[in-house]
């Protein structure tokens, strides 16, 4: 087979074949993605004054792709949900944040494997918080006067 | 009939509100379509499943804001490319990735030509596209049909209620759906315009 030919999918077998070959190269994968993927919607926020935060910058996706990496050159991240701002630098085993604008506040960071790790942001809305062991992570953010949470991200 | 109804949008509205059944059904669904996406970039099965995670955890969250159930594949396409992309960062970054290690989904040995393993992949992605959005029913006779080893129709019919003698034109008309799908007619239209770039199908 040399491959998918879009052109001749007028043709009910070649569609099917085409169709067939492309679930095929993926079955096995797919069905292993969609078992672990069952239990996801348990994550999902209720609470409806809850802000959503959007990773709205990631220095990884700004870089060209090959340069490596100096130290003190960490990766960062801007969560926003207008008017508030979470900034993050993660660093080889903590992870350094601003609220932004400055605010006192709290910041709870959990993880999929359910860990969860809470600290407070000084009057600057500084924090520091370990760095965990989960390969995704996201941050709730409590100030006196939005509480939001961030998209999930990968460490 | 409620076969015939495009099933997604009922889909995404049941999961945003927390019904399990529908999110498990979109994520049978459109995992074939992220994976496919995912092994695009060269992904590790291993790795494919940490960045499926994440992809459907960001799901979780958007399901709300996703205005128009259309959205949906475009939305897997779209996340399923940056966090790949971003997992690869990382891994370039500390060095995580042993390149001794194998395992590879796609080496780069087997990309003859980028641009037409492209087109593949795009192929690849509008099929699958095409087929996550298919009433249950039309669904689930295509999946049957192409099971390896081939089912017999008698058993076919048992599982889908399909008289044996229906199987035949029902497949006809599910693929005739599968190919109006927007996915799918999105490449026709595209490649309709421009000749196939390699070497000629023989007829």
């Amino acid at each position: 087979v040399s491959g998918v030919n879009a052109h001749r999918w007028n043709d009910d077998d070649i569609l099917f074949a085409d169709l067939a070959e492309a679930l095929g190269d993926v079955a096995p994968l797919a069905a292993r993605v969609a078992a672990h993927a069952h239990g996801a919607l348990a994550w999902r926020t209720v609470d409806s004054d809850l802000v959503l935060a959007s990773l709205s910058f990631d220095s990884l996706l700004e870089r060209s792709g090959n340069t490596r990496d100096g130290e003190g050159d960490d990766r960062v991240l801007v969560f926003h949900a207008a008017p508030l701002a979470v900034e993050v630098e993660v660093q080889t085993d903590r992870i350094v944040g601003q609220i932004v604008p400055p605010s006192e506040g709290e910041i709870t960071l959990e993880t999929v494997d359910g860990t969860r790790v809470q600290v407070d942001a000084d009057d600057l809305g500084f924090f520091i918080l370990p760095r965990p062991a989960a390969s995704a992570a996201r941050m709730r953010c409590e100030t006196l006067t939005t509480r939001l949470v961030t998209d999930w991200f990968q460490l | 009939m409620a076969d015939d109804e495009l099933p997604i949008t009922s889909l995404v509205m049941a999961a945003a509100q927390g019904n399990e059944a529908a999110w498990s059904e979109i994520v049978e669904r459109y995992s074939p379509l992220l994976v496919s996406v995912l092994r695009q970039c060269q992904l590790t099965p291993v790795e494919i499943d940490d960045v499926a995670q994440t992809v459907w955890l960001r799901l979780v969250e958007h399901l709300t804001k996703l205005r128009e159930a259309r959205a949906l594949p475009m939305w897997i396409i779209t996340t399923g490319r940056r966090e790949a992309w971003r997992h690869a960062a990382i891994g370039r970054r500390y060095q995580l990735r042993d390149p001794e290690a194998g395992d590879w989904a796609h080496g780069p040995a087997d990309q003859a030509d980028p641009d037409e393993e492209l087109l593949r992949a795009e192929r690849q992605h509008a099929l699958l596209a095409g087929l996550a959005e298919l009433g249950r029913r039309d669904r689930q006779l295509l999946l049957l049909l192409m099971d390896d080893p081939p089912m017999r129709y008698a058993e076919i019919s048992r599982r889908t209620g399909i008289p044996v003698g229906g199987i035949g034109p029902t497949r006809a008309r599910a693929l005739d759906k599968l190919r109006r799908s927007p996915a799918i007619r999105a490449v026709l239209a595209s490649e309709s315009d421009c000749p196939e770039p390699m070497a000629q199908a023989e007829g």
